[in-house]
């Protein structure tokens, strides 16, 4: 199947997608849920959209199309509102995080669905291993070559996303010590990892992924799971290294980072990506996994050691007038928190597990906080 | 030496019939997909007194309090996974329970009666049926793994109708206690005030023990031996006063799970110690059972256990779609509350005390524990697994 046509859209568009997490009121593990939610949820209309994801234990929401902040923070809580009221009446607890901390992969059951079996039989433990949750962000482009830009030029500011969203400190049952141990499950997989360098869409479309194609390797665009994917048929890019946050807020506020950063990567013209870009860039993705906003990155041209936190409050000075003309400016307040002061959700977590005594505590802290009260971080 | 080979026998009956039940179970679970608790009950009822005679007749005495500790070590870990809130959320859960348990007491009740039976005999198997075994729901849905809805609901309601019937059973004892003995005070003692200390007592437990836990910081190693030694402790403790144990398990399960101090995943059953409890407590609860007593009651305990299932799949399906689930769904609920088991014989056992000698007098309850317990859990198995809420065979 040939590379379908890249379809053009708004320039600066927003979508978001949030995998989220299935847990028991009873014991807070994950919960085989996913069929009666989904059974529920249908019997009336669901603001954006709401599918099932790889294993029973997990649910993903997408919103509509957005151009501001404001109503897609207002969809993002509506939808949490549907969700909670449907897991209230099914004794189901959602929440973010980009782990369980405690579930053990091997309990994990894979959602009845064709593609779903296809892949678990492709990639064995892999794919359970997987229940892991994320957040993606599309950002409209309106051509093809527009998307390709974007996703290299975005190269530099990827630890920015990987370190502010981070709220993955636990795997089964320990302390990784990474604040995203998530994205440690997507590197495990062949096709992770960055885009080729290509700017040119008929280069990539001709070039790469018929190559790929013919190797028999790939069938869509979906068999990659890049850390920044075009995303064709919607005619967007798809930042998909975000955990999922404990809040819809911070899901928001991310988002429309990316959005603002978007912009000034468009109108400033920044020097433009180079294939170099990159020999720095595992090694920075690597610190803001496992330091989030303590990683220390180094800059793909001045070969300078940048603190990350630091680097993330001057991007957001850099980019304000951005923020004013798209209006999110309450986005970037919200991300300027977190970076200077309250810090990201696997520091929050770390310190939930302090004074619960228990991981199980940590979770019901999620819970609480995926519900709206604040008042849960003690 | 005739006499010391009896005695030997005596001594050896016991630790050998569990041993032949956990043998049972393993095979009938494996070749037979049988759940393993209907197997502990056949090998339990085939070796006892009344049967091969291998086992020693037991009224009281230590395998008694041995079984109320594992029937306890059940109730906590169920009281430990009902979410109170969710009733207050979706009381259309509640509004099922009192239906469904209301509606088994109304329907054993007018069979019974119908049979000739006198009324207070026929109150008190009507309370007793009204319940549905956390026993066998709890180790059946851990066995499968089984996850959703179904499941939820039916250890839910499994607890619901436990407290209910004891509730009622209880009222019932006062009830009689004031018609034969005629003494308000003894009517009241039996049953409004054993009910409130007993829940008391369980209460205690439930914020003592997790106070503990928080006091030491190590809630996630230790909970489950402190939590152990509490329910043996509560057991013993409640048994030697007269009280009930049944209800304080619950009650020191559903505080304590409110306290906010979580049992883990690997501690599911209590470990080792709770299935081998487990073994015994089926063992013992299916060699009270006399196949005369059984066989006795058998026709009035048939019609009962028609009435009950009708009755809770009936009022299952009727508020399944209001309370947030397909009919389907709540009509395999109302079938997976079937076993009503090891509770009623457990309650009337704890009765004889009082002078009121009913274990003996009720053969249908005997017929009905002998059939539940044994067809009562693979109902149940079923029910989760036509839901498709069980893990995948290799998985479990």
């Amino acid at each position: 199947m040939p590379l379908e046509p890249f379809k053009a859209s708004a320039s600066l568009t927003l979508g978001v997608e949030l995998e989220l997490q299935l847990v028991s009121p009873g014991d807070f593990d994950l919960c085989d849920a996913a069929n009666d939610m989904l059974d529920l949820l249908a019997r009336k209309p669901f603001p954006g959209d709401v599918k099932p994801e790889m294993t029973q234990s997990m649910i993903e929401v997408s919103t509509d199309v957005f151009t501001r902040y404001e109503p897609l923070l207002a969809q993002l809580r509506a939808i949490r509102d549907q969700l909670i009221k449907a897991g209230d009446r099914l004794n189901v607890g959602l929440c973010g995080g980009g782990t369980h901390p405690f579930q053990r992969w091997f309990h994990q059951r894979i959602f009845a669905k064709p593609r779903f079996h296809e892949l678990s039989a492709l990639y064995g433990y892999l794919a359970k291993q997987f229940t892991v949750f994320g957040q993606h962000v599309h950002v409209g482009c309106d051509n093809a070559d527009q998307a390709l830009y974007l996703l290299h030029a975005l190269n530099r500011y990827l630890p920015h996303f990987i370190a502010l969203s981070a709220s993955s400190p636990y795997s089964q049952g320990v302390d990784t010590l990474f604040d995203s141990a998530r994205l440690n499950s997507v590197f495990a997989f062949p096709l992770s990892g960055r885009a080729p360098f290509v700017l040119h869409w008929d280069e990539f479309e001709s070039g790469y992924f018929a190559k790929m194609e013919k190797t028999g390797v790939v069938k869509s665009m979906k068999d990659f799971y890049w850390d920044i994917r075009p995303k064709p048929e919607y005619g967007t890019i798809e930042l998909r290294v975000c955990d999922t946050p404990l809040t819809v807020e911070r899901a928001a506020a991310l988002a429309c980072y990316l959005q603002a950063l978007c912009r000034h990567l468009l109108e400033d013209h920044e020097s433009a990506p180079a294939e170099d870009d990159y020999l720095v860039y595992n090694y920075n993705r690597f610190q803001a996994c496992r330091f989030g906003l303590e990683g220390v990155i180094v800059h793909p041209r001045s070969h300078e050691s940048l603190s990350l936190r630091e680097d993330i409050l001057a991007t957001l000075r850099l980019i304000d007038p951005h923020a004013q003309a798209l209006e999110c400016g309450g986005a970037l307040e919200e991300i300027h928190r977190v970076a200077a002061y309250s810090g990201n959700h696997a520091w929050a977590l770390r310190r939930q597990r302090e004074v619960h005594g228990s991981i199980e505590g940590v979770v019901d802290t999620a819970v609480r906080l995926f519900r709206g009260e604040p008042e849960a971080l003690v | 030496m005739p006499e010391l080979s009896l005695e030997l026998l005596r001594d050896i009956a016991w630790p050998f019939a569990l041993i032949l039940a956990w043998v049972a179970g393993e095979m009938g679970h494996r070749w037979l997909r049988l759940p393993r608790i209907s197997c502990y009950g056949i090998v339990g009822f085939a070796l006892a007194a009344g049967q091969a005679g291998l086992l020693p007749v037991t009224r009281g005495g230590p395998m008694a309090l041995l079984a109320y500790v594992a029937f306890g070590l059940i109730l906590f870990e169920l009281g430990y996974r009902i979410n109170l809130s969710w009733l207050r959320a979706n009381p259309w859960i509640a509004l099922t329970s009192v239906l469904e348990s209301g509606g088994s007491f109304a329907a054993t009740l007018a069979v019974a009666l119908a049979f000739g039976m006198t009324t207070l005999p026929a109150l008190m198997l009507a309370a007793l049926s009204m319940s549905t075994s956390p026993a066998a729901v709890l180790r059946v849905a851990n066995e499968l793994r089984s996850s959703g809805q179904v499941t939820e609901r039916t250890l839910h309601l499994s607890a619901l109708s436990c407290g209910l019937a004891v509730i009622v059973f209880k009222s019932v004892v006062g009830y009689g206690l004031l018609v034969s003995i005629g003494s308000v005070l003894q009517a009241l003692w039996s049953s409004i005030v054993v009910l409130a200390i007993s829940a008391g007592l369980g209460a205690l437990f439930g914020v003592v023990v997790p106070g503990l836990l928080r006091l030491f910081g190590r809630l996630e190693r230790d909970s489950t031996l402190a939590f152990a030694l509490g329910v043996i402790a509560l057991t013993a403790l409640t048994e030697a006063l007269k009280f009930s144990p049944l209800l304080a398990a619950l009650a020191f399960g559903i505080v304590a799970r409110h306290r906010r101090v979580v049992l883990s995943q690997a501690q599911r059953n209590f470990g080792a110690l709770g299935d081998m409890l487990t073994v015994l407590l089926f063992v013992f609860v299916a060699a009270t059972i006399d196949w005369r007593h059984a066989a006795a009651g058998a026709v009035l305990a048939l019609w009962i256990m028609l009435a009950r299932i009708a009755v809770k799949i009936a009022a299952s399906t009727l508020l399944a779609r209001v309370s947030g689930v397909t009919w389907r769904k709540g009509a395999l609920t109302g079938l997976a509350l079937t076993p009503l088991s090891v509770f009623a014989i457990l309650l009337l056992e704890q009765s004889r005390h009082l002078g009121l000698a009913l274990l003996d007098e009720m053969t249908a309850i005997m017929a009905m524990v002998l059939a539940l317990e044994v067809i009562g859990p693979v109902i149940t198995q079923r029910a989760l697994i036509w839901a498709g809420e069980a893990a995948p065979q290799a998985e479990r």
